[in-house]
């Protein structure tokens, strides 16, 4: 009796032994006093090359580091000096000359001159570098000449008007005397791996990269020579320095969060209304970001690859493009159901396929079509859509209407969206089959082989609208209903191809605005997708941090970011 | 002529078969020795299959209607309607409103009252078709009756069990059997395959398997498919404990003596062989059928079992993944409940089966 009680005392000193040594060794929450700012990532990067860059980790990772010759302002959407101090155009808007920065120097010492930018030009336009940034550099085709006449201007010739050369020239600027060599040996697509040690990239943006410990964390601290002063002549960044955390897990995020250990967090929209009514427990500030810049879409087939079969074709082909049919359709998506049942309440209904966000380009004036389901099924028994036998709507040739719907698999706010329009679809008497298929599996569908009826797909959006070209063009490989038709397959795809070649040539963003205007229009007309909602999205952040200005097109001033001295 | 007379006295059949009896009397008779868990367990399994094949009955909605403006909506309270109002029911319940609908919090409206009926417009328990739902057991992300759903979606789990067990058993019975029987270059052939089989990584051939079901099939030929490769996984080491039995009965006298009288092997697989390990069999099917179960249930959390809106017990609960939802609606758990109580109730059924039944166990 008496040596157990002793072995009770014992493991309970034990215990209390491990919990006070717990709160003794937990590290203690001195973000503000070490100027550093704690974040977490989803997934680790694919590489530390900029220009090879394709995924949003990698180019997350390291867009502190580098530099454009331009920059966005993200409030006004408008372009600001980068390590270009200032830029005109002459000669009918077919030359641009931009006047470089002076006194810009690389982590290694050496300055940033133009051989910089012609060195990355080339890079860009190698055809044995696989690139993202040279779609967008192409000109009906050709590429950009550019020219350095000194070590501080830098010429660019163009074949013709081109309004989004500004946004073209936004790639990451490389330094030629570090990679120079290795690009001249055929080397660049191998350099600046994810293997090369941080301390060797050698970089000019507001942080450096100190440490990388893949599948946990990469480390940064601050450029002593970033070229940046802010009003004071104070230098900037502000922070000392970064650490982003690396977890796959969004409620592991979420718990570091509530736990002190990340300073920063996006929540989900069930996560929105908990962080707020623990706003002052946690010393914490839950604000609105914006609208997602982005649109999220059911897509329909219309590519004939897909149901001329022996010579027959599949009913589904006439269906799709009936835009009687297709508008029924529109007016049976419950956008108010999926924001409230999806979101929380956190979206609005997405009308066009460019955000709000994009203060410019949007076009305000379309008109949603209601959710009304007596409406669609009015307008699908007047285009010759009828009821075949109870609860099995038919086409006019009496083939039942059933197709298969899919999307992304694992995204649970994707699956209830489907389950939302499969079942009102279903009191209209029309079949969907839904099954949603991994990411790959999906990316094949859509870019090879075709073998897909109706998909909910996002894309991600950006402030240049001729960005979106491959999309909206009709020889586009993202022209999703259809990718690279030989020639507009419809009269209205030959006008958005028209349009869109006009839109480039207009230099004022808000001349050009009525093409992409007209754009939209067309596409909400004639519906070879019909748009859904747009996530509100929220970010929350430690009330310590001061100048924090998040938009959804990135931070306003993120150099101005500092911890409020304690 | 000795031989035949001896094989044909019942002095040499099974002593543990008492005699014959009524297949009533006989489940009355395992009824009064059985233990007061075994019952439970048989009495919930039945109610289960009642759940199954009375699903349209017992389910007071369709499963997929959505009450859009009530997701994630609490259990309901039942009361005892006021006696003025008996002409509509005798109980009622509060309707749920929507408080705040970020938060998701309800309250009840106690300006209203839904009737509860019973036995109405060929439902168990419904409410009338214009009055808000009645919540048994809460609502899920889209608002539909998760109560509902669970009877459903007893189809598909309960049901899982058995056409799976049907098929592997079958399958592994005829496959040992034979293969005991036979010996020598049959034999080994025969358990060689059954070995590569059983070497491959099963979880992941599930997976990779379930993953190249087309989209299109209805739901009945999902369930059927995700059934068929189950039971495609598990009959091989099955086989290969059936031909262990078997091939000791091979050189039982009674099997030579058939052997040496002319019976074809046909007769003899039949005959002999099969009715020898048929009540191991019987034991170890109703103790696998809980491995169908828990087996949907993992391929439906991943994705890739019954698609919705079709409901199994599995996909309900994948609900639940999410610590969050957990936390803010318990009632998510609720088919992971039934899915534990049914597994169970198949363990205690069957070791019990095993005790009364199964020979080599009875030690």
């Amino acid at each position: 009796m008496r040596g157990r009680r002793f072995a009770f005392g014992a493991a309970a000193a034990l215990i209390a032994a491990a919990i006070a040594g717990c709160r003794v060794n937990r590290p203690p929450n001195d973000h503000a006093a070490t100027q550093t700012l704690y974040s977490a990532t989803v997934s680790d990067p694919g590489t530390f090359n900029p220009i090879l860059v394709t995924d949003s980790a990698s180019g997350d990772a390291i867009g502190d580091l580098f530099e454009s010759l331009v920059r966005v302002n993200p409030r006004t959407t408008l372009f600001e000096p980068g390590l270009a101090e200032s830029w005109a155009f002459s000669d009918g808007d077919k030359t641009l000359t931009f006047h470089l920065r002076r006194g810009v120097k690389w982590s290694d010492g050496a300055p940033f001159t133009a051989r910089d930018a012609l060195f990355t030009m080339r890079v860009i336009y190698d055809p044995k570098i696989p690139n993202s940034s040279v779609s967008a550099m192409l000109i009906d085709g050709k590429p950009i000449l550019a020219s350095a006449p000194d070590d501080y201007t830098v010429v660019v010739r163009l074949p013709r008007p081109f309004a989004p050369i500004l946004s073209s020239l936004q790639f990451s600027i490389l330094p030629a005397h570090a990679l120079a060599t290795a690009y001249a040996a055929g080397r660049f697509n191998h350099t600046w791996g994810i293997d090369t040690p941080p301390d060797r990239l050698t970089a000019l943006g507001p942080f450096l990269m100190t440490r990388y410990v893949p599948a946990q964390l990469l480390a940064y601290r601050r450029n002593p020579d970033f070229w940046m002063r802010d009003e004071h002549n104070g230098r900037l960044p502000r922070l000392k320095g970064e650490v982003r955390l690396i977890v796959p897990d969004q409620n592991a995020q979420y718990l570091q969060f509530q736990s002190g250990m990340t300073d920063v967090y996006r929540p989900r929209p069930e996560e929105v209304w908990p962080l707020e009514q623990a706003e002052s427990k946690l010393n914490i500030t839950v604000r609105k970001v914006g609208i997602d810049t982005g649109s999220l879409f059911f897509a329909f087939n219309r590519n004939p690859r897909h149901y001329v079969r022996q010579g027959a074709t599949d009913p589904r082909y006439k269906w799709f493009t009936d835009v009687n049919f297709m508008r029924a359709l529109a007016h049976a998506v419950d956008k108010r159901g999926m924001i409230d049942l999806c979101y929380r309440g956190l979206a609005v209904p997405a009308v066009s396929d460019v955000s709000p966000e994009n203060k410019i380009y949007h076009n305000p004036n379309l008109k949603d079509y209601e959710y009304d389901l007596k409406l669609a099924a009015r307008l699908l028994d007047e285009a010759g859509y009828r009821m075949i036998r109870p609860g099995v709507r038919g086409d006019p040739d009496g083939h039942p209407l059933v197709f298969n719907l899919t999307t992304n698999a694992g995204v649970p706010v994707r699956d209830q969206m489907c389950a939302i329009f499969k079942q009102d679809l279903q009191s209209l008497g029309i079949t969907v089959n839904y099954r949603p298929l991994d990411f790959i599996t999906l990316v094949k569908a859509l870019e090879s082989s075709f073998d897909w009826d109706c998909v909910l797909i996002g894309f991600t959006g950006g402030i240049e609208p001729n960005d979106a070209s491959d999309f909206l063009r009709s020889s586009g490989n993202l022209h999703i209903w259809d990718p690279a038709e030989p020639k507009p397959a419809t009269a209205w795809e030959a006008q958005i191809d028209r349009l869109m070649e006009a839109g480039t040539t207009v230099m004022d963003p808000y001349q050009r605005a009525p093409y992409y205007w007209q754009i939209q229009q067309i596409l909400h007309d004639q519906l070879p997708i019909i748009e859904t909602v747009r996530q509100v999205t929220y970010i929350a952040y430690r009330n310590t941090l001061e100048n924090y200005e998040p938009t959804v097109w990135g931070f306003y001033h993120p150099e101005w970011i500092e911890f409020r001295a304690e | 002529m000795n031989a035949r007379a001896a094989i044909a006295s019942p002095a040499t059949r099974n002593v543990a078969i008492p005699e014959r009896r009524g297949l009533w009397a006989a489940l009355g008779h395992e009824w009064r020795v059985a233990s007061l868990t075994v019952k439970l367990s048989a009495l919930l399994l039945l109610l289960f299959y009642l759940f199954a094949a009375a699903s349209p009955i017992i389910a007071p909605y369709d499963p997929a209607h959505q009450w859009r403006e009530l997701p994630d909506c609490p259990p309901m309270r039942l009361h005892l309607a006021p006696r003025a109002d008996w002409n509509q029911g005798y109980l009622c319940a509060w309707p749920m409103r929507l408080d705040v609908p970020l938060a998701r919090h309800y309250a009840e409206d106690h300006s209203r009252r839904t009737f509860v009926r019973l036995f109405d417009r060929g439902h168990l328990f419904t409410t009338a078709p214009g009055d808000p739902p009645f919540f048994l057991m809460g609502s899920e992300g889209l608002g539909r009756d998760l109560f509902s759903r669970i009877v459903y979606g007893a189809r598909v789990s309960m049901c899982i069990g058995l056409v799976g067990v049907a098929i592997s058993f079958s399958l592994g019975i005829m496959v040992g059997a034979f293969s005991g029987l036979m010996g020598g270059m049959t034999d080994s052939a025969i358990m060689r395959l059954c070995e590569v089989e059983m070497s491959l990584p099963s979880f992941y051939f599930l997976l990779a398997l379930a993953a190249v079901i087309p989209s299109g099939l209805s739901t009945t030929a999902t369930f059927f498919l995700i059934v068929g490769i189950m039971a495609f996984i598990s009959w091989a080491g099955f086989a290969r404990v059936i031909r262990g039995m078997a091939a000791s009965v091979r050189s039982a006298p009674y099997v030579e003596a058939a052997r040496a009288l002319g019976g074809s092997r046909a007769r003899l697989l039949f005959r002999h062989v099969i009715p020898s390990v048929i009540g191991f069999a019987a034991v170890n099917a109703s103790l696998s059928i809980p491995g169908y179960i828990l087996g949907e249930s993992a391929l439906s959390l991943l994705g890739l079992g019954i698609q919705e809106p079709a409901a199994s017990w599995g996909n309900l609960l994948s609900q639940a993944m999410d610590p969050q939802t957990v936390a803010y609606y318990p009632w998510v758990l609720a088919p992971g409940l039934f899915i534990s109580a049914a597994v169970m109730a198949f363990n205690f059924l069957g070791d019990h089966l095993r005790d009364r039944f199964d020979p080599s166990n009875s030690g």
